[in-house]
C-alpha cells in the first residue's frame, strides 16, 4: 500500500466516510469535529510512526494541507 | 507526594466536577496519576433513587453503576495536578456488563485503568465488585474539553 493509499484509508476509517476524501476540510462532515480531529491525528501518528507538534495539529485543516504537514516529518504522500 | 494517592470526599471534589446527587464515589485510593485509580461507594437506603427503583425491590440503576465506574476512571487522570478540577464528557461507553444486583447495604469497590491519555482524550476501563463478586464493567473513552479545544484547527485551508 502506498503512502497515499494509507493516508486516504485513514481518513475513510477515521470518519467512516466513503466520499472523495481529497476534498475534505475540517468540519465539512459531521465526523470531522474536534473529537474526530484527535482520532485522525492519533491514527496518522500510529500509521506513520511520527509525533505531530501542537502547531501542526492546529494547522491540519484539510486533506490537502495534511499532505504538506506530513512532508515536514519526511512522510511523502 | 507519596504514591499511591488517596482522596477523601473533599479531595475527590477538588479533582472532579460531579456533585450530589450525581457523585457516586465516596473514597478514592490506590491512585497512580496517569495510570490507575480505585474507589469505594457505599449504598444505603437513603440514596435518592432507591424509593423509585423500585419501591418493592430497591436496587442501584445501571446508569448509576456506570457513573461509579467512570467517576473512578476519571480520577486516574484528573488526579494529575495540571488536570485537577476539569470537566469531562463521555465520548463512548463499550462492553458494559452487569453481573449482579446492587442493593442497600452493599459497598461497591471499583478498579479503573487508564490505557492512554492523548491530547484530552482518555481511554480505559473499569471493573466493580461487591465483596469478591463481580458487579459491573465497561470500557470508556472520555474527553477533557478544555484540553481538546487547544488542538482544534483554527480554520480550513
Amino acid at each position: 500500500m502506498s503512502n497515499l493509499e494509507k493516508y486516504q484509508s485513514i481518513f475513510k476509517e477515521s470518519f467512516q466516510y466513503d466520499g472523495d476524501v481529497e476534498q475534505l476540510i475540517y468540519q465539512a462532515i459531521p465526523d470531522w469535529d474536534s473529537v474526530g480531529h484527535m482520532q485522525l491525528m492519533a491514527a496518522l501518528e500510529d500509521a506513520f510512526g511520527i509525533e505531530l507538534d501542537v502547531d501542526d495539529i492546529i494547522d491540519f485543516s484539510s486533506f490537502k494541507k495534511g499532505i504538506t504537514i506530513l512532508a515536514k516529518y519526511n512522510v511523502v504522500i | 507526594m507519596t504514591l499511591p494517592l488517596e482522596f477523601d470526599i473533599n479531595g475527590i471534589k477538588a479533582c472532579q466536577r460531579n456533585r450530589h446527587p450525581l457523585l457516586f464515589v465516596d473514597r478514592v485510593f490506590d491512585v497512580i496519576p496517569g495510570e490507575k485509580a480505585s474507589a469505594v461507594k457505599c449504598f444505603t437506603y437513603n440514596e435518592w433513587f432507591f424509593p423509585a427503583h423500585f419501591d418493592d425491590e430497591p436496587n442501584v440503576p445501571g446508569f448509576i453503576q456506570v457513573e461509579s465506574l467512570v467517576q473512578t476512571f476519571i480520577m486516574s487522570f484528573l488526579s494529575q495536578d495540571e488536570l485537577r478540577g476539569k470537566k469531562t464528557n463521555f465520548l463512548s461507553i463499550n462492553n458494559v456488563k452487569f453481573k449482579r444486583k446492587i442493593v442497600p447495604g452493599d459497598t461497591l469497590t471499583v478498579h479503573a485503568t487508564l490505557t492512554s491519555f492523548r491530547r484530552g482524550i482518555a481511554t480505559g476501563s473499569a471493573v466493580s465488585f461487591v465483596g469478591d463478586a463481580p458487579a459491573c464493567s465497561a470500557d470508556f473513552v472520555v474527553a477533557v474539553p478544555d484540553i481538546l479545544d487547544q488542538f482544534k484547527p483554527k480554520g480550513a485551508a
